[in-house]
């Protein structure tokens, strides 16, 4: 039958179909392991070789991050221990974390996991959210602790006014958590979650660490926010 | 045309994702040549059953 056409032909449909639902099948497979492969968290030595990973290790504490606009990328991306001008992160300038800028990476490890547990166990993603996790009745703590609200010293006079005290950042941050009903800064006021001083620092280490995560610039909006970058 | 390649690090999926035209380049040799391929072969299929 001469004019019997391939496009109304069963067989031409099905084969073209199976080869791509195949093939995709396999690009999802490799996909998958190229992204954990990616997303997997770094570790010391890679900050000490100067590594920059997405995720970098715990160790990442010890270190001054700050959010800066990649030329290259065209996006803004944590840098870590100062910039060597061309958006990469040089792994030099420390930063003290509660006193102290050499936490092991056995010790910095065990505050992040204890940071995490901590949001899950008080339900941060209830109100926040994180690396694109939860809501958005409170704000974003992605990159919260570049906030500028925090990196100006605005929050650490409130806090350290009250308390009558000198504090860093760190410090302030978890006062704050441990009592965020004393010092109401939005419209809505966080409760007080019972969240104990160890827990506390626990949860700042993990939003310190959170916000030296690579995220390809989300949150799209963090950069427009008056001294978010280059505290411009 | 080319976008200059700017991911974290290098990666077949970066390079599918650096802009429209590698992705369509990629797409059209993942499903439009195989089933070109397909169509002619199926054409010839039915050419000989007659």
């Amino acid at each position: 039958m001469a004019n019997k056409s391939v496009w109304s032909d069963n067989r031409f449909w099905q084969r073209s179909a199976t080869w791509v639902t195949g093939f995709a099948a396999i690009l999802l497979i490799w996909l998958t392991f190229d992204t954990s492969a990616q997303i997997s968290m770094g570790t010391d030595k890679d900050i000490q070789n100067k590594v920059t990973k997405r995720v970098p290790g715990p160790t990442v504490i010890n270190y001054k991050i700050t959010y800066e606009r990649s030329p290259k990328r065209g996006l803004e991306v944590p840098i870590i221990g100062g910039n060597d001008g061309k958006g990469n992160s040089l792994f030099q300038e420390k930063e003290k974390f509660f006193g102290r800028d050499d936490w092991s990476e056995k010790e910095a490890r065990a505050m992040l996991h204890l940071g995490k547990l901590g949001s899950q166990a008080k339900n941060c993603m209830d109100c926040h959210t994180l690396l694109g996790n939860g809501a958005y009745y409170a704000p974003d703590l992605t990159k919260s602790w570049l906030d500028p609200m925090w990196e100006d010293g605005t929050m650490q006079a409130i806090i350290g006014g009250t308390l009558g005290k000198e504090l860093s950042k760190e410090e302030a941050m978890a006062e704050f958590l441990q009592h965020p009903e004393l010092y109401p800064t939005h419209a809505r006021q966080m409760p007080n979650l019972g969240i104990t001083k160890k827990e506390a620092i626990g949860i700042v280490a993990f939003l310190k660490q959170m916000s030296s995560i690579d995220t390809n610039g989300f949150p799209r909006n963090f950069g427009k926010m008056k001294g978010a970058i280059n505290g411009k | 045309m080319f976008e200059p390649f700017t991911d974290v690090v290098p990666s077949f999926f970066g390079w599918i994702n650096q802009g429209p035209l590698t992705l369509t380049i990629f797409l059209h040799t993942v499903i439009i040549l195989p089933m070109i391929f397909i169509y002619f072969q199926e054409k010839k299929r039915l050419e000989n059953e007659e």
